[in-house]
């Protein structure tokens, strides 16, 4: 008689999650089914615990919601009726009707639209790319996030990792700007606190007075989209007081004389009133950042969301070249550490397939692009989203909708889930998720090179996005090697392997202990840029960019690895203050109209819109509310609790009312991430957010948005 | 949702759980230890370290008033603990009196 066990195995993975923590997994299958995943206790970020938006992951993969198998749409767009067909009609359906609008109009008027549901090297943002510019189609410049950042972190310091957040212990002055760490980079946070616990400041500059504000030695509560102003008032007393390290300004950096002509127009006295934080707050932060080294500043995304938030980030990433910072460890500032991994563009996107003069459309126009509202010859007819959800995510849901709701537009989606932009589409295609596929991590936020290996079988027909595109690539006839690669020969292209940051590491190597550290340093140790050694084209830190006669650029990662067609546009050498375009008093009738600032950061519970379909995170996030001052509140009169309406000129949502101090008179917030279709009224907040840019690297200016909130 | 630590603690205070917190919420007094709530991040990781299953996640907090009350309100005036102690001489008897 035999005896029955279970059989239990352990498969080591990283996290899919665009955040910049990319933990180290460890999946637990009993039997053949997924039981539970947990983190890696080894892993110095992951420290053996995930986070709340992976609480339940292994159930996520059984979702009974899942698209297991092709659909094709049966109702009219957007009622989420559909009919399970094979996979051969789904890729023969493709086939037929995009070769018949190459006939008709050309092969730009296909265009993909994806970003970070995933976030691996083969399966994430650029899963895509080389199957699009073979095809010939427009190019989709991805800028929902972090472009804006990166564009102005490259014109000041080059692409560089900078600061470790894990030296971020040994810092006494830590600055967290722009970002709710305890929300969304959890896992840096301890780094804080151990700093913390050795004395060091921490300030948190911040709008509202976040999860992570609550934890700060010191809470700056600025008006939304004035950061730029801020950090030029921090340089003008450095500059002032004769806090400058000169040395390291005249070795290292680029521009001091213009830009001490720029922060001369800053005194604090403006500052103040730009920024509503006292004229003496602004003084003693720049005193205390300057003189306490190690000085560190933590920059979030947030930052870039306004008009002038690419110049707000040049100019706070001037500061540590400024005062020396990056002499000591634990001193500089972080942003996104994505340059130290050697990742091939050049063979992950394959630029070398676009053809010349291929169009470039920004994915946060989709809605313009698809109504007609852009004027394009060839107009878009077909759409193909993956890793993507734009009826949540994109500013102004509305026109967007009303562009996907067109019935000569062919849409495709690769999905886990019937989302508000599933619903959209002809043709819908099943993924797998994390557990069922093969990939390189990609991260922003440390210095490790994760594996993530499959631990379950993919169920139904899901594939994995490079799967996807091999059949689709096969489909539509193309031939070439790049095809016919196995997962392992693609990721040995796709890094190079003999750079030193990865000396020692191998993917046989990542087969078996998961993840390693890159060779740039140790925390303790690691100061890049004592000494200069800046990643710009003079390799200095430039605080007047030589970069900027070029004009406004998106870097290639966003955008396919295509480096022509640029938006362009006037780029000021010296960091600058641009103001908000609506939440100041620039547009009076407006102020009158919509006196409320809107924000709307990250939830805690979901990732962007993942999970939020799942019941027990529904639970934890609570459902859509807005946290509105007791003040903003009575006078119109709204109780703690109450549902309002919150709209402008381009939509509405309801939520319910917080009554709260940790938003001041005039800024209220709330999440982005709720699935609109599962709100009231099936709208969210990207209902009323512009569909504008910021000044740098076509980043998108949520937080620049007036509304008017009114009880129900 | 908010976590909250038992009365499973006391007599233990075997403290794995502080060192597992990226958001050091933990507060202790000499016979147990409690949750802020306030500061609590819901990721959990302290769930597992327990050797007596002494923290859970409240989803019915109506249900659970009193227990979330008593680690807000002790979490108030006690001093966080980052850092792992001994167990109390009471733990091995209290774990084995659990049924752990």
């Amino acid at each position: 008689m035999s005896v029955q066990s279970a059989e239990t195995k352990t498969v080591r993975g990283a996290c899919p999650q665009d955040c910049p923590d990319t933990c180290a997994f460890i999946y637990h299958v009993e039997d053949g089914k997924l039981v539970e995943v947990t983190g890696d206790p080894a892993h110095p970020m992951t420290r053996g615990g995930l986070c709340v938006k992976l609480k339940d992951f292994a159930e996520h993969h059984y979702n009974p919601d899942r698209l297991l198998y092709p659909m094709k749409r049966t109702g009219p767009k957007g009622s989420g009726k559909y009919e399970r067909i094979s996979w051969e009609e789904a890729l023969s359906t493709i086939k037929s009707k995009w070769t018949d609008i190459i006939d008709q109009y050309g092969s730009q008027a296909i265009m993909p639209h994806a970003y970070l549901g995933n976030q691996g090297t083969a399966n994430g943002l650029t899963a895509g790319d080389a199957f699009f510019n073979r095809l010939g189609s427009t190019v989709a410049e991805k800028t929902y996030c972090e472009s804006g950042s990166s564009t102005a972190w490259v014109m000041t310091v080059g692409p560089t990792g900078g600061l470790d957040v894990e030296s971020l212990a040994h810092a006494k002055y830590i600055i967290v700007w722009g970002m709710n760490m305890v929300s969304t980079n959890l896992h840096a946070w301890p780094f804080v606190l151990e700093a913390k616990n050795k004395g060091a400041k921490i300030v948190v500059i911040d709008p509202f007075k976040s999860r992570t504000a609550k934890q700060a030695d010191w809470h700056i509560a600025l008006k939304p989209g004035t950061d730029g102003a801020l950090a030029l008032g921090m340089m003008n007393v450095i500059i002032q007081e004769r806090l400058v390290d000169y040395d390291y300004v005249e070795k290292y950096t680029l521009g001091y004389e213009e830009l001490k002509v720029r922060a001369a127009e800053f005194p604090v006295e403006r500052v103040a009133e730009i920024t509503g934080i006292p004229a003496a707050d602004i003084v003693k932060l720049a005193r205390e950042y300057a003189t306490t080294p190690p000085a560190a500043i933590r920059e979030g995304v947030a930052v870039e969301r306004s008009p002038g938030g690419g110049d707000a980030v040049r100019a706070i990433t001037c500061l540590p070249a400024l005062i020396g910072a990056w002499r000591h460890v634990g001193g500089g500032a972080v942003e996104m550490p994505i340059y130290e991994f050697p990742m091939s563009v050049a063979h992950v996107s394959r630029p070398d397939w676009i053809p010349p003069g291929t169009r470039v459309i920004n994915e946060l126009d989709l809605g313009a692009a698809l109504t007609g509202k852009m004027k394009l010859d060839p107009p878009i007819k077909s759409v193909f989203v993956y890793n993507s959800n734009p009826v949540s995510q994109a500013p102004d849901a509305g026109e967007l909708v009303r562009g996907l709701q067109r019935e000569d537009l062919f849409t495709v989606c690769s999905e886990l889930f019937l989302t508000d932009t599933a619903k959209y589409a002809d043709i819908l295609l099943p993924a797998t998720m994390q557990a069922e596929q093969y990939d390189i991590m990609v991260t922003w936020g440390h210095l490790y090179i994760m594996l993530n290996q499959p631990a379950i079988p993919a169920p139904g027909e899901c594939v994995a996005n490079i799967d996807l595109f091999r059949k689709l690539a096969k489909t539509m006839g193309f031939n070439d090697a790049y095809w016919s690669l196995t997962d392992d020969e693609w990721l040995t292209l796709a890094y190079d392997w003999t750079s030193p940051a990865l000396e020692g590491i191998t993917l046989d190597i990542l087969k078996k202990d998961g993840w390693k550290r890159l060779n740039v340093g140790m925390p303790d140790v690691r100061t890049p840029h004592a000494e200069g050694n800046f990643k710009t084209p003079s390799g200095k830190c430039e605080f007047a960019s030589s970069m900027a006669a070029n004009g406004n650029f998106v870097l290639d990662v966003w955008r396919s690895g295509y480096t022509e067609m640029q938006v362009g546009g006037y780029v000021d050498p010296v960091p600058n203050y641009i103001p908000p375009h609506e939440a100041i008093d620039s547009e009076p009738t407006k102020t009158v109209q919509f006196p409320l600032n809107l924000l709307s950061p990250k939830p805690h519970a979901f990732l962007n819109t993942q999970y939020g379909n799942e019941g027990p995170q529904m639970k934890r996030q609570g459902e859509q509310r807005i946290m509105i001052n007791p003040a903003d509140a009575a006078s119109r009169s709204i109780a703690n609790g109450a549902y309002v309406r919150v709209f402008n000129e381009r939509g509405t949502f309801e939520a319910k009312a917080d009554l709260t101090d940790d938003v001041g008179a005039g800024l209220i917030v709330t999440n982005v991430g709720h699935w609109p279709g599962l709100n009231r009224t099936g709208t969210a907040v990207n209902s009323t957010t512009a569909p504008r840019h910021a000044n740098l690297g076509q980043a998108g200016v949520y937080s620049d948005n007036r509304v008017e909130v009114e009880r129900i | 949702m908010p976590h909250v630590v038992t009365d499973n603690c006391r007599l233990c205070l075997f403290t794995d759980c502080v060192e597992h917190c990226p958001v050091q919420c933990f507060h202790a007094d000499g016979e147990r230890s409690y949750i802020d709530p306030d500061v609590c991040i819901d990721c959990g990781a302290c769930i597992p370290a327990c050797p007596v299953q002494a923290i859970h996640e409240v989803f019915e907090p109506d249900a659970e008033r009193e227990l979330l009350e008593l680690n807000k309100e002790r979490s108030r005036t006690l001093p966080t603990i980052s850092v792992k102690r001994s167990p109390l001489p009471s733990a091995a008897a209290r774990q084995a009196e659990l049924g752990f």
